[in-house]
């Protein structure tokens, strides 16, 4: 493709303005509504100027253990992926290093196991933590958490290994090493980047789910999605709460975006763009 | 190489087996457990009673009941909805950012934020947006000589206030799919096309889109696999209502397991989706398999 010529790119970028308009004005309204007054809340035409206001922020930790929350939604998503990154990553590095003709349907296999409906196995785990006295516990999220993030850091972590070069694995071997310590001094440090993504992806996913924290935890567990939800329930809907509490939410995806936007493609489209 | 694997081809295996069998503790054993539970009366009040039995009970019931068959065809059409709007939008401003001209990084970067939102603050924000007599949406669209209208209270709208918040969060995902496959073209076919004297749009239709179809495919592949299993917008947005004008498959499960407490209709309804995401994943995989020189 050539540069576009004058014209067509004062046209690229009217389009692509009213593009961006339309999909970053609700991100604006989470962050300006979390600090807007209430009585201007939905005033028409909005304020665009107004003096910040923190008595949301302070409204949301004061009026529910928001903090205690955050900790669980924190404790959730660290433990799933810690566990998931070390299953993971040893399952990658065999399906990468075995060949063997069926090894491509053991990794869509692991692949498929995150692409089932959530909702059709709540059922069962609602009736097997209740049995096992694991409901309402960070336990039980990490669990499950896990079931979505095995798959997704496997399927990064292949991708990750089979790049690394054999020589120096054959080199290490020659030397003396044991598979083991080839994997953890030689290989492992070689893919960290990978590491780093895939724990991105796991902490994401388990910060922002919903259902399972819906239907499996109670006032001990609550994660931070389910508190937030908890301010519209009530008969009067508190949106300063609701938008405050939000933004806190969204703050770790958007450093995400930011800061590693070129690994999305890879983790998100599952080998279907090379 | 060949050394490594032969002696060790016994310790990957081992290295392989814990997340096997994690795996397939946390997800084929539950699958087969809602097997088991579709065939058995339940009611939660006898936790630890023994199930009574009933045979294909549970799967006669919801195969003949009109409001079953509604909840598959309320989630396919929303999936036709989505997915159509996701492609066409996508793929259009995959077209935008993919121009050789300043900016274009920094746009695409901030296009990819929704995507990374959870579900639920995607359905509070829409919600503040659709929110009757006070929401911004109707005041936007009145600049435009539309509206107003009641968006998640009418049954004309409930459907469309649900796809235009999954529309907002995913098109960016077939954006940057696409944007990918077109920044891995090779320029020669273009440079070709052009030279015989065809229009831009020329181009793209004959040049372009046979080019990326391919990914195009997988792409919309995926969206279909996650619209099928969309719960959370809906959840916050309608709760399947008003009526059962967005009832979808997954609310149907949660109001027969939860609501009523008929967690074996409801495990017979996940037993019904199990198998329908099944072929979907199948096609998927197949999608992927493609002739490595077309792509």
């Amino acid at each position: 493709m050539n540069r576009p010529n004058r014209r067509q790119a004062v046209l690229v970028y009217l389009l692509l303005a009213v593009v961006l308009i339309v999909f970053l004005t609700p991100i604006y309204i989470i962050a300006s509504s979390s600090v807007k007054p209430t009585p201007i809340m939905f005033q028409k035409p909005p304020a665009m100027v107004f003096t910040p206001t923190f008595e949301h922020y302070t409204q949301l930790f004061a009026t529910r253990p928001f903090a205690k929350f955050m900790l669980n939604s924190l404790i959730a998503a660290l433990g799933s992926t810690v566990f998931s990154l070390t299953f993971g990553s040893l399952a990658a590095y065999a399906i990468s290093r075995i060949r063997h003709k069926r090894m491509n349907d053991v990794a869509f296999w692991i692949l498929s196991m995150r692409m089932f409906p959530p909702i059709a196995v709540v059922v069962p785990y609602y009736i097997i933590f209740k049995a096992s006295g694991l409901l309402d516990t960070p336990l039980a999220l990490i669990i499950i958490y896990s079931t979505a993030n095995i798959p997704l850091t496997v399927w990064l972590m292949k991708g990750f290994f089979d790049e690394v070069p054999r020589a120096l694995e054959e080199a290490a071997a020659i030397d003396g090493y044991g598979l083991l310590q080839i994997f953890w001094y030689v290989t492992l440090p070689l893919a960290a980047p990978g590491l780093a993504v895939s724990a991105v992806f796991c902490f994401i996913f388990s910060w922002n789910e919903f259902i399972f924290a819906l239907m499996l935890t109670g006032s001990n567990a609550q994660t931070v999605t389910v508190a937030v939800m908890s301010f519209w329930s009530s008969d009067a809907v508190q949106w300063g709460r609701i938008m405050a509490g939000s933004f806190i939410i969204l703050i770790p995806g958007v450093i995400f975006v930011l800061t590693c936007q070129r690994w999305l493609v890879r983790g998100l489209t599952m080998g279907s763009v090379k | 190489m060949a050394y490594i694997r032969k002696r060790n081809r016994k310790i990957f295996l081992i290295f392989m087996m814990p997340a096997v069998l994690v795996l397939f503790g946390t997800t084929i054993y539950p699958m087969l457990y809602a097997g088991y539970l579709s065939f058995r009366s339940y009611d939660l009040a006898k936790l630890f009673v023994p199930r009574v039995y009933v045979g294909w009970a549970n799967y006669r019931e919801i195969l003949s009941s009109s409001e079953f068959l509604h909840t598959l065809i309320v989630t396919f059409k929303l999936m036709a909805m989505t997915l159509s709007v996701q492609l066409v939008l996508g793929v259009g401003i995959a077209l935008l950012v993919t121009q050789r001209l300043p900016g274009m990084g920094v746009a695409r970067t901030l296009l990819l934020i929704p995507m990374m939102i959870s579900p639920v603050i995607v359905g509070l924000v829409w919600l503040f947006l659709y929110f009757p007599e006070l929401g911004y949406l109707n005041y936007f669209l009145s600049f435009l000589g539309l509206g107003p209208y009641a968006w998640i209270t009418s049954t004309d709208w409930a459907l469309w206030a649900i796809a235009i918040a999954d529309i907002w969060q995913w098109t960016p995902f077939v954006m940057m799919g696409t944007a990918a496959a077109l920044t891995n073209l090779s320029p020669e076919p273009f440079e070709a096309a052009k030279l015989d004297g065809n229009s831009p749009f020329d181009v793209f239709w004959r040049v372009t889109l046979p080019q990326i179809r391919p990914v195009l495919i997988s792409l919309m592949f995926l969206r279909a696999i996650d619209a099928f299993k969309i719960y959370d917008i809906i959840f916050v947005l309608t709760k399947g209502g008003p009526g059962d004008t967005t009832e979808v498959l997954s609310m149907f499960i949660y109001r027969q397991s939860f609501t009523f407490w008929r967690m074996g209709v409801g495990a017979a309804a996940s037993f019904v989706s199990l198998v329908i995401i099944v072929v979907l994943i199948t096609l998927f995989f197949k999608s992927l398999n493609r002739d490595p020189h077309q792509a």
